[in-house]
């Protein structure tokens, strides 16, 4: 039954291929990949703890694992060694012996304080300890920039997943069933979609503590209210198609008519809009941790950043600003890119003009 | 506080006399002994422009919305103080509306003599009848001000007219301070009709005062000014010598930070306060200041600073245990949070009355020591880290809690002192609430710590936080549940004893009781005011008075019309004016004492100065 849902038909083929042809939208989409990929990687790109140590023979990885110094032989300033071990600092004890570890190349987490190595407070601006610099609180921004691409990415497109499938279900069965049932929900979805979604947000932020699950809570309250205007035509559109009747004269349900005849021919608005949807909700969480309204301290976001790049005592300090922005920037344009190619290969019209 | 001695004589004459009028035998007090609070070389003249974050919702000095900071600037030039106030540098009580006063044996009747120069800002003479008529007005639900109709209700018995200058208050129970507590200030009858609309009426309407300006001029969102009274009644007095010197302050609104500071170096400001460290440390590089016309200048005082820090809810398990507060106590690392963060800026805190004459000057809180910190937390059962490193006691539990705060400004600090403690072996969940949500879970105690930031009076009550009268009921000051019958004790010998010096012991060994407890991780102070302002304005030679921490009261600065020639003119030719290198000012010997107390503790010394 999947393999039969997913089942490329002629058209999607057809589709695909002019996809590829576009070639800013097929580089955007390898690119965007790529860094979402890095990005799920971060702990091996940024971070404090090695990817691999080789201590007396043996071999630890600890970039998921709390080590203490006892492990490795190590005191800390105070003596205690069932403290977390200094990874930087055991690098240096281990020089000329047979020990050896693989730093990441980025060697701070987002979330240390880099406090200590310079005569001034942070902000510290870039240089070869700190690639993009440190923020107000002496933590790495591009080690930051890093995890905060994959919170949001992560945000972003589950965030898109659930409003879609609720905003799917709901937008067919208004089509489908038309009538009565129509009526009352368009009604409704109307009356909820004039709620202004982020002062409902912040209203919740400010009632219960603000988490990844809460804020995707708080969103998917009004992310699936768009989709479903969309599906409701297009269902109202397929539903008087021979194929429908054919297949209920058939006897199938209501369920399988909608779901495996239906939506595979009804998937158009879903994929085009989908891309838009992501740079919305990278949008919204950025906006949010901006306004502090977002995931709590001490969590890597950009919002956050942008909100320490703005405060007044920071001004002039382009590492703190230049760096979310062009994140933010590069992120939307790429994922923009892509929409809108795949926009013109579900055109009909081999050549698109725009007017 | 001065008390006052009786004759026996006199207390016989009263004990003996029933006619309340028949004061002949009463013995008055009057200080004009104290220094003066402003300046004898002051020079009175000039316009004086300051800046609001907004424009006031209202003009009225009662009622609804009247908290904003321009209350502080309306407040001071009504001269809202009362009938006699605390010297703001020695302490000691001064007339302020009555020239004498007498305190009764029963500590709660107080005679006023009032001043009869004192004119209200219409011409009309102040008399005992604006005194009856404050505490009617005061006590009136039409005014819609509870917290005014709440300390008439719990403090003031009755205000009786003797003759058209003396009046008797009747406070409701005997006091140690019935200067402070029975004390209030007059409302101009003959031109105040208190009903229904009363609120809205006075709304934009410029108040008939007492004190040396009146609201002039406003315009909506941009401006309000205030004049000067031309030959003020307080003029002749000795304690308003060299206050309230300009003829107009213009105060425009001015609702961005950034845009009030280019103002300011613009001279379109006179004044400028500078509120972060940072800004103070890294934004003073501008030409304004480096030309000498431009004065930078940080002010020690010694005002009350409130409880701020870090609470602890002693009704959850965790907290329960007194070690596990000491163990946290030293794992705060206060002079690395300084250091990087505030620019080393800032002054540790350590007793629970600081800044006031209670204060015990010789704790010396508990410094950071990882060492310590662990003795503390395994004598509290916390002995062996789990696999994230999180220490955790016999039982499988954890040393992990949630801290809420209500504002962001303090999260930078916060995110330093968890990653701290996280090495420590202490797992802290930050936790941001709205500020009213906050201090709603430390009233219902549903939490389990909490950022505190309290104000504070200048005599300090701990009976609303720590008497264990409040340990079983919610929604009270106790946000600790807290309460032990030694603690009580010296509560109650400071609230009742009717000698200082026994009340003093009694709070010395309190502020030190409580500093065992480690109820509190005790946060850091800034007992300064940081400001720029241009050349021609002059300050007393002690700058401000001691027990302020806003320059917005006891004005005492003034323009002086000299230097502002000079300082045109330079401005005009683009000469520099003489340096001023001078950046902190400490009259009162404050700073001089922190920093002995701060080495004392062993912390390093101060990066500036």
């Amino acid at each position: 039954m999947i393999k039969r849902f997913f089942r490329l038909n002629p058209i999607t083929r057809k589709r695909l291929a002019k996809f590829r042809q576009l070639k800013r939208g097929y580089y955007s989409l390898l690119i965007l990949i790529c860094l979402t990929i890095l990005s799920f990687l971060s702990n091996y790109l940024a971070n404090s703890r090695p990817i691999i140590v080789k201590y007396e023979g043996k071999f630890y990885f600890p970039t998921y694992r709390f080590f203490p110094g006892s492990t490795f032989g190590q005191e800390d300033e105070y003596g205690f060694d069932d403290s977390e071990t200094d990874y930087r600092k055991l690098a240096e004890t281990f020089k000329g012996t047979d020990n050896w570890l693989l730093m990441p190349p980025i060697k701070f987490n987002p979330y240390e304080n880099d406090f200590g190595h310079y005569d001034i407070p942070p902000p510290h601006p870039p240089d070869s300890r700190h690639y993009l610099g440190t923020d107000g609180q002496g933590r790495d921004v591009l080690a930051r920039l890093l995890y905060g691409l994959r919170i949001s990415m992560l945000f972003s497109l589950t965030l898109v997943c659930g409003g879609m499938v609720i905003g799917v279900i709901v937008g067919c069965a208004q089509g489908y069933f038309g009538g009565w049932f129509d009526l009352m929900t368009q009604r409704l979805v109307e009356i909820w979609s004039t709620l202004p979604f982020l002062y409902v947000v912040i209203l919740l932020a400010t009632l219960y503590k603000p988490s990844f699950t809460m804020l995707l809570v708080a969103l998917l309250l009004f992310e699936w209210l768009g989709i479903t205007y969309y599906m409701r035509t297009e269902m109202y559109r397929e539903k008087t198609r021979e194929y429908v009747a054919a297949a209920r004269s058939m006897g199938a349900s209501n369920f399988r008519i909608i779901f495996l005849h239906l939506l595979p021919n009804a998937l158009v608005p879903i994929v085009t809009l989908a891309p838009f949807a992501i740079v919305g909700g990278i949008l919204s969480l950025t906006a949010l941790d901006f306004l502090g309204y977002g995931l709590p301290a001490p969590t890597a976001s950009w919002g956050e950043l942008v909100d320490q790049a703005l405060q007044s005592s920071n001004r002039g300090k382009l590492w703190l600003s230049l760096s979310p922005f062009v994140a933010i920037t590069t992120t939307l344009v790429l994922v923009t890119l892509i929409g809108e190619s795949i926009r013109e290969a579900f055109d009909p019209k081999p050549y698109a003009r725009y007017r | 506080m001065k008390r006052i001695s009786f004759t026996i004589l006199a207390s016989l004459a009263l004990l003996s006399s029933v006619s309340a009028e028949d004061l002949s035998a009463i013995k008055w007090e009057t200080n004009n002994d104290e220094p003066l609070i402003g300046s004898e070389k002051a020079i009175r003249g000039g316009t004086f422009t300051d800046s609001l974050p907004s424009y006031p919702l209202t003009f009225r000095l009662y009622g609804p919305n009247n908290n904003d900071i321009f209350a502080n600037w309306s407040r001071e030039y009504s001269l809202d103080i009362g009938l006699v106030d605390r010297h703001p540098t020695t302490d000691k009580f001064i007339p302020i509306m009555a020239t004498h006063w007498s305190i009764q044996p029963d500590n709660k009747t107080i005679y006023f003599k009032l001043d009869p120069d004192a004119r209200w800002s219409d011409g009309e003479k102040i008399t005992a009848d604006d005194y009856t008529f404050a505490a009617e007005f005061l006590s009136n639900p039409k005014i819609q001000d509870p917290f005014a109709a709440q300390y008439m209700k719990d403090y003031i018995e009755s205000v009786e007219k003797i003759d058209d200058y003396t009046i008797k208050v009747v406070g409701k129970k005997p006091s140690w301070r019935p200067l402070v507590d029975y004390n209030f200030a007059p409302l101009p009858k003959h031109c105040t009709v208190v009903d229904d609309k009363w609120v809205e009426r006075e709304n934009n309407k410029p108040p008939v005062v007492q004190g040396p300006y009146v609201i002039s001029d406003f315009k909506e969102g941009e401006y309000v000014r205030f004049k000067r009274i031309p030959n003020w009644w307080g003029d002749k007095k000795r304690y308003f010598t060299g206050m309230f010197n300009p003829d107009v302050i213009n105060l425009r609104v001015i609702t961005n930070d950034d845009l009030e500071f280019d103002l300011f170096k613009k001279h379109e400001l006179d004044i400028f306060r500078v509120m972060s460290a940072r800004q103070w440390e890294t934004q003073m590089n501008f030409d304004a200041l480096a030309n000498g016309y431009v004065h930078r200048k940080r002010v020690f005082t010694e005002s009350p600073q409130g409880l701020s820090g870090i609470i602890f809810n002693l009704s959850t398990p965790l907290f329960q245990n007194k070690d596990f507060r000491k163990g946290l106590q030293h794992l705060f690392n206060f002079d690395e949070v300084n250091k990087e963060i505030m620019f080393n800026a800032y002054y540790r805190q350590y007793s629970m009355f600081t800044g006031t004459p209670y204060e015990n000057h010789d704790l010396k809180g508990y410094p950071f020591d990882p060492r310590k910190a662990r003795e503390y937390l395994t004598k509290a059962g916390f002995t062996k880290r789990d696999a994230n490193g999180i220490l955790e006691n016999a039982k499988g539990e954890k040393a992990r809690f949630t801290l809420n705060y209500p504002s962001k400004s303090l999260e930078p600090h916060l995110t330093v002192i968890k990653n701290i403690y996280k090495k420590g072996g202490v797992d802290i969940n930050l936790q941001l609430l709205e500020p009213g949500a906050a201090f709603n879970k430390l009233l219902e105690r549903a939490y389990e710590a909490s950022l505190v930031n309290m104000t504070a009076d200048f005599y300090p009550d701990p009976h609303q936080y720590f008497s264990s009268e409040f340990k079983p009921m919610k929604q009270n000051n106790n946000f600790w549940g807290y309460g032990d019958p030694e603690t009580d004790k010296l509560i109650d010998i400071y609230r009742f004893d009717m000698d200082e010096a026994k009340r003093h012991d009694a709070m010395m060994k309190l502020d030190a009781k409580l500093e065992d407890e480690s109820l509190l991780i005790q946060f850091w102070q800034a007992p300064y005011l940081r400001m720029l302002y241009w050349d021609n304005i002059q300050f007393p030679d002690q700058f401000l008075p001691k027990r302020i921490d806003t320059y917005t009261d006891y004005q005492c600065f003034w323009i002086d019309p000299a230097r502002s020639e000079k300082l045109e003119a330079a401005m005009k030719a683009g000469t520099k004016l003489p340096a001023d290198t001078v950046i902190d000012v400490d009259p009162y010997g404050v700073q001089k004492k922190l920093m002995q107390s701060a080495s004392a503790s062993g912390a390093p010394a101060q990066l500036k100065n």
